[in-house]
This record gives structure tokens, C-alpha cells and sequence, in this order.
């Protein structure tokens, strides 16, 4: 077995161990007065999600980039022998947030994928959180991206 | 003009640049809404440049999530009623406060279908430095 296949096992091994496995599981209290300032200072300017008394307020659609679990990672997951660091967010909206509301937050490793550079191989890793109402209805994915930088 | 609806929006059009405000003030209020702030107001890299040097920085940081929403603003600016489907960030280098940045976008595909635009979107600092790029998903009218 080559040296890369040997690397690409462990990924394989934390793919079918992790992914898609629920290990977070928060609650979150959305107020009106928190959502707007939110949108305030990212300097939105749209009166539906500046004033609580619009017929469509809700939230900005990134304000879920803001919420975090208790965990960002499960117990036991691999380091990948590297520094992590932040390579980035995504937000998916599937429907308006509007507060006031509790939401359900659950985590789970969505992806876990390499990229091989002069310097070595970098780990990704996709943490996915994805909001529920108390009704049960998925309204959006937060996703962050961390990446792990071997040493070559 | 402000686009109202998907037949408003040409493939390759630039939507119009946004100066973000990226103000210490700004980014260090952001960062305590958010919970990045001890309650006691202890200095860090989003509330000081000092603070931010210690660390071996060049300077306090906007937190890349406010970015994020500004690209989301810039959009609505552009086309107000603009349902948000999907926006991905990418932090290439910080957004440092106190330093000028702007925000360009361009259309990089139209699906009449769906009614969706795909637009890429950039942040770059006052040297033409950039910083985040971003690509959004977004729904118009049709």
C-alpha cells in the first residue's frame, strides 16, 4: 500500500465513524431585540429584518453563523496531527427564522476531506449545525470548515 | 437601480461597491453581541489593537461572521426583495478594524427555472489586498 493510501485510511476510518452522527444537541432562545441588532451592525438596511413589527420580520439569514453548540467536535475525533485553524462558513436558509422562537440546534461531521499542497496534506473537517423549531422544522444549516495542516 | 425581480438581473453584471463599516467600535460591539467578549470587558483581538498585537497580529480583527453578514446587506442593497439561499465564506487573511475595506460581487449565473442568481462576492482591503471571498445563492422573483 502506498504512503498516500495508508493517509487516505485514517480519513476513510473517520468517515465511517463520525460522519453523520449527531453528537451535539443545544438549545437556543432567539429574542427580537438581539436579532435586530445583529442585522444592525452587519449594516442592513431591509426593514424586515430591522423592525419586529413588519409583516415578514425575521432574522438575518447569516445570524445562525452566530450560534455555536456546547461541542464543536465529537469525543474521540482524530487531530490529523496538525494546528487547526478556520477555513471558512457556510449558511444555508430552508426558511425564515422569526424570533421570537426557540430553535434546536444539532452537530454532526457533514464532510471530511483532503487536499494535498507542496507543504503536506490538509484535513478538512465540516461541522455542520443544523436548526430545528420545537415544531420539528429544519429552517438552516450553519457549517463551519476547519483545516488541519500536516507537516510534509 | 435596485433589482425587484429575476428578469432585472443580467448574466456578468457587478452589483454596486459596499464600503463595510469596519470601525474598532463596530467590530468590538459585534463581538460582545456574539458572546466573544468577556463580561468583564478584558481586552482581546476584536476589542483591541493592542491586545491583538500581543498576540502576534497586525491588528484587532473583524470577526469573519460580521463579514459574512455585511456581504448579505450588500445584496439586499442590491436587490431588496433577494431571498438568501446559500452564502459561503472562505477567510483567506483577516479583515483587520480601522482599515478600509470594500465589497464587489458579480453575477456569475442566472437559473430562470428556479429563479436563483449565483454571485461571487470579495473583500478587499485598501491596498486591492483581498481578504474573503464569498459566493451567494439567492432567490428573485420571477
Amino acid at each position: 500500500m502506498s504512503e498516500q493510501q495508508e493517509l487516505d485510511t485514517d480519513i476513510q476510518e473517520a468517515r465511517e465513524e463520525f460522519l453523520g452522527v449527531e453528537f451535539d444537541s443545544v438549545e437556543f432562545d432567539l429574542q427580537p431585540s438581539h436579532t435586530i441588532k445583529y442585522a444592525t451592525l452587519c449594516g442592513e438596511t431591509q426593514e424586515r429584518f430591522l423592525d419586529e413589527n413588519h409583516p415578514d420580520f425575521q432574522a438575518p439569514p447569516t445570524f445562525v453563523a452566530s450560534l455555536s453548540g456546547g461541542r464543536y467536535l465529537p469525543e474521540g475525533y482524530p487531530r490529523f496531527g496538525g494546528v487547526s485553524m478556520d477555513a471558512g462558513k457556510g449558511v444555508e436558509s430552508l426558511e425564515p427564522i422569526r424570533p421570537p422562537l426557540k430553535l434546536i440546534g444539532k452537530s454532526h461531521i457533514h464532510d471530511i476531506f483532503t487536499k494535498t499542497g507542496r507543504s503536506g496534506r490538509m484535513v478538512f473537517t465540516v461541522t455542520r449545525l443544523e436548526f430545528y423549531t420545537e415544531d420539528g422544522i429544519h429552517v438552516a444549516n450553519s457549517d463551519s470548515r476547519q483545516v488541519s495542516r500536516e507537516r510534509g | 437601480m435596485a433589482k425587484e425581480k429575476l428578469s432585472d438581473v443580467e448574466f456578468g453584471e457587478e452589483l454596486s461597491a459596499f464600503e463595510p463599516d469596519t470601525t474598532l467600535a463596530t467590530g468590538a460591539e459585534f463581538a460582545d453581541l456574539v458572546g466573544w467578549i468577556r463580561e468583564d470587558g478584558a481586552k482581546n483581538r476584536f476589542n483591541s489593537h493592542e491586545a491583538a498585537k500581543k498576540e502576534g497580529l497586525p491588528g484587532a480583527f473583524i470577526p469573519g461572521i460580521l463579514s459574512q453578514g455585511y456581504l448579505v446587506s450588500m445584496i439586499h442593497q442590491w436587490a431588496p426583495p433577494a431571498e438568501i439561499k446559500k452564502v459561503d465564506t472562505v477567510f483567506r487573511s483577516p479583515v483587520i478594524a480601522d482599515v478600509k475595506h470594500s465589497i464587489t460581487g458579480v453575477v456569475t449565473d442566472i437559473d430562470e427555472d428556479e429563479g436563483l442568481v449565483e454571485i461571487d462576492l470579495t473583500v478587499v482591503n485598501d491596498k486591492g489586498e483581498t481578504r474573503i471571498f464569498g459566493t451567494a445563492s439567492v432567490r428573485l422573483p420571477q
